[in-house]
């Protein structure tokens, strides 16, 4: 047994989820890439949250407004004190999207469920088509911790001007710029390739195993501490196409490294590689 | 537009969200499995680049008629169940009929409501590299009959 993580109770197995499963003070919540496998099989008692048609405003991009957000969790079932677990396909890209939307929001004891969606079903745990109506709360929006776990792009110009560091979760070939956009995802390219000047390149699927499990404390830190010499202490800035996979990156550092300011730049490349003069720097 | 697409796609225009969701993850189902000489070739040549998960495509035409055979992953019901929709619609039509269909037809099938602009866009990708296939594949037997 190594070291434990800097926040454990931020990151539960599919053991807890499935002692819990009828525990009234928590709610489970599917979140993936591919809407449709929420429908395909889900956990029992499960409910849905889209990263797409519920937690982004359908006309700005943007988040959906406090009243919204409000109205999303009093229709299921989740109250201000409701322990929210998350878990979806993609290694928890969209379960750790979601965590962090909800943290926007200040929603408090938010979990993400390791393995996610794929090592559920591999170990053969219960599934149900069925959708679970959970009576309505009467959510009230604490008000959010959005200035500490959210980045714009001046905050982004800041810190490259104050050489704070920034890390770069998207795949080698979209940080040097031979790709406009992620191998596969044509769809959400930019104009210019590269990255973002000072930079540290670390693709996010480092900190996850196969299995989509994460990696354990101490090959975390090699990573983030050791190879790239970051401290806890350090003021981070995450970004990569439109902020899903350095939702999982922010998370590492956040929960499981304990580090105390680190925040998500959801604008990522399609802003940064769009907007006119902004500073790129292309390859290693 | 082939008899059988139009009549995909007028099911799934009648149907309302939840049921284009379940006609999808049906057809995700029914994707027929690939015969193992094409199962053997799952390279980078036949991999749809446009999508997300890997998508295979086979095309092939054979006196005037287009024959489709696909595979895509479980764990991507979306694509997988678009792909299998395409086959049912457009297996064994001629590539004229192929060229007709629309570019938009995920927005004729309503799915762009139900997915998400962000999501439709790499099945559109699977349509344009079907008419390009069956083009290269329609000119190759035309090349091959002449000679």
């Amino acid at each position: 047994m190594g070291e434990s993580y800097a926040h454990p109770e931020a990151l539960v197995s599919a053991d807890w989820v499935q002692e819990h499963l009828d525990d009234p003070k928590i709610r489970i919540v599917e979140s993936d890439e591919d809407l449709l496998l929420y429908d395909v099989a889900h956990i029992p008692g499960a409910a849905r949250i889209d990263w797409q048609g519920d937690l982004q405003d359908q006309v700005v991009r943007d988040y959906i407004n406090a009243d919204k957000f409000a109205a999303l969790c009093s229709r299921n079932g989740i109250a201000q004190d409701t322990t929210v677990v998350f878990y979806g396909d993609a290694s928890n890209w969209w379960a750790c999207y979601a965590f962090w939307a909800f943290t926007l929001f200040g929603h408090k004891n938010l979990k993400i469920m390791n393995g996610g969606r794929k090592l559920w079903l591999d170990e053969g745990r219960p599934v149900t088509r069925e959708v679970p109506s959970h009576p309505a709360t009467n959510y009230q929006p604490k008000g959010g911790d959005e200035a500490a776990v959210r980045a714009f792009r001046d905050d982004v110009a800041a810190h490259l001007k104050a050489s704070r560091p920034l890390i770069d979760v998207r795949s080698p070939k979209e940080f040097t710029g031979e790709l406009l956009h992620m191998a596969d995802y044509p769809q959400e390219g930019s104009l210019r390739g590269g990255h973002i000047p000072t930079a540290k390149s670390v693709p996010w699927s480092r900190a996850v195993n196969e299995d989509g499990t994460f990696k354990t404390v101490d090959e975390l830190r090699a990573i983030y501490q050791k190879d790239l010499g970051l401290k806890t202490t350090d003021d981070v800035i995450a970004y990569c196409r439109i902020g899903e996979r350095s939702s999982l990156t922010w998370f590492v550092l956040t929960y499981l490294l304990g580090f105390d300011r680190v925040r998500n730049y959801d604008g990522s490349w399609t802003e940064w590689g769009n907007l006119v003069r902004a500073p790129i720097a292309r390859g290693e | 537009m082939p008899a059988a697409l139009d009549a995909i796609i007028a099911e799934l225009r009648d149907a309302d969200r939840q049921e284009r969701i379940e006609l999808l993850i049906d057809f995700a189902k029914n994707l027929p499995a690939l015969p193992p000489a094409l199962a053997a070739r799952k390279d980078a040549e036949h991999r749809v680049e446009e999508c997300q998960s890997p998508v295979y495509l086979f095309v092939g035409v054979a006196d005037g008629r287009v024959s489709l055979h696909a595979d895509a992953p479980v764990e991507a019901p979306t694509v997988r169940g678009f792909v299998s929709l395409l086959i049912e619609g457009l297996d064994g039509a001629t590539p004229e009929e192929v060229y007709q269909t629309p570019a938009d037809l995920v927005d004729h099938c309503g799915l762009t409501e139900v997915l998400g602009m962000l999501r439709v866009r790499g099945l559109s990708g699977v349509l344009r590299r079907i008419k390009r296939e069956v083009a290269r594949a329609a000119v190759a037997e035309h090349d091959s009959t002449s000679a």
